[in-house]
């Protein structure tokens, strides 16, 4: 494979990596503020106000759990495809000397 | 039958298209991050960079003519666009070396980038390529489409400010469909987002933030941006010792027609009639870089006294 061919391809490696990354950030803020926005509402009656607040916490844990889940998970494949990638070009490269 | 000829002169594939269209639209995210897709500027020829020394020059100039033609795209796209969709071997370029002699030079760069910036670069490049060219230049001619006209103003402005060579062999300049005055798709984006931003609700500050990540290269088209520093066409002189060409289109066959007033070729509004401008109606923005109407014309401005 050419050395432009795998620059691109590891262009694209990481810029898929940086969007999922990005994505993941700002959908996870977007959704905690959505999520706030009914706990807010039920924490005003008081009765209910202190269950309110520890399920909001429940939920918000869980969903920023699966967030940062799909970041690690994201890092990880972007690992090892840079791994695969730096495999090709130092075989390209021996390939160029011989 | 069409693929053959693709595949016999190496037209630029599915990749690079991909890349030139994220160039366009993330070109200075990339260009920032040093990612392998950005595009470094520089003149192509069978889908593969033109090494610009004296060594490998005459190879990829076989028949060097002491007239040069200097072809550049406009946003997300590459050289590529330059090829007749019935006939990939026929162009501008390859045109007007086969019918004037002009040795045709097609450049590639990442149109996500400022336009005062490939101005700056471009302006370089020219200065090379004249410096390696096998024989003295005398008349180098200029096309650009879209926004690779205001590349072009910009590395003119630039290399009149620093009194390059290449500049005094401009003779003339052709802009299709270029958007001097502005481009009203992006102005329209620049007010959907400034929209999207005033809402207070997280999902279309989300969606105003995604839309705000389009390259500097794209917000540039909004007013015609030419200089850094945000001054605008207006305040840039016309290279003085060039003929310009403006050549314009309407989607619909009727100029008059209230579409062709709304949406002038698509993407850009036609200039005001004058003595270089040539309007062709029902010819849309990217048929304005290869059509044979228009190629007909820039023939005829060509030899023209």
């Amino acid at each position: 494979m050419e050395p432009r061919t795998l620059r691109q391809i590891r262009g694209a490696k990481e810029l898929v990596e940086e969007t999922v990354d990005a994505a993941a950030l700002a959908i996870n803020e977007a959704q905690r503020t959505i999520t706030r926005m009914p706990y807010a509402v039920l924490a005003r009656i008081g009765p209910i106000a202190t269950p309110v607040r520890a399920i909001e916490q429940a939920h918000l844990k869980i969903a920023d759990s699966i967030y940062f889940s799909i970041r690690v998970g994201n890092r990880l494949v972007g690992n090892m495809a840079g791994f695969v990638l730096d495999q090709l070009d130092a075989h390209a490269q021996r390939k160029g000397h011989s | 039958m069409v693929r053959e000829k693709k595949n016999s002169i190496n037209q630029p594939a599915w990749g690079a298209t991909a890349a030139s269209i994220l160039n366009g639209c993330f070109g200075d995210y990339l260009n920032d991050r040093d990612n392998g897709l950005a595009i470094d500027m520089a003149f192509y020829q069978n889908n593969r960079p033109l090494e610009l020394s004296a060594d490998a020059l005459p190879a990829a100039c076989p028949n060097p003519t002491d007239k040069l033609c200097v072809l550049v795209h406009g946003l997300c796209c590459h050289e590529g666009v330059w090829d007749f969709p019935g006939d990939l071997a026929r162009s501008y370029g390859r045109a007007l070396q086969h019918d004037l002699g002009y040795t045709p030079f097609a450049l590639r760069y990442n149109t996500g980038l400022p336009i005062p910036y490939n101005g700056q670069e471009l302006d370089t490049l020219l200065e090379r390529l004249l410096a390696v060219y096998p024989v003295p230049v005398n008349d180098l001619i200029l096309i650009g489409h879209s926004m690779g006209g205001l590349v072009l103003r910009a590395a003119c402005h630039y290399g009149t400010g620093r009194a390059a060579p290449w500049v005094g062999k401009v003779s003339r300049v052709f802009y299709l469909g270029t958007p001097h005055e502005g481009a009203g798709l992006e102005r329209m984006a620049h007010l959907v987002t400034t929209m999207l931003h005033a809402v207070p609700h997280p999902v279309t500050a989300m969606v105003g933030d995604i839309a705000n990540q389009r390259s500097q290269g794209i917000k540039d088209m909004r007013h015609g941006t030419l200089l850094a520093g945000g001054e605008f066409t207006g305040s840039v002189p016309w290279l003085p010792s060039a003929r310009h060409y403006l050549i314009a289109g309407t989607v619909t066959d009727d100029p008059e027609h209230l579409a062709a007033k709304l949406f002038g070729d698509g993407l850009v509004q036609p200039p005001q009639a004058g003595e270089h401008v040539k309007l062709f109606p029902g010819v849309g923005h990217m048929r304005l870089a290869r059509d044979e109407a228009v190629y007909e014309q820039i023939k005829q401005w060509c030899v023209s006294a």
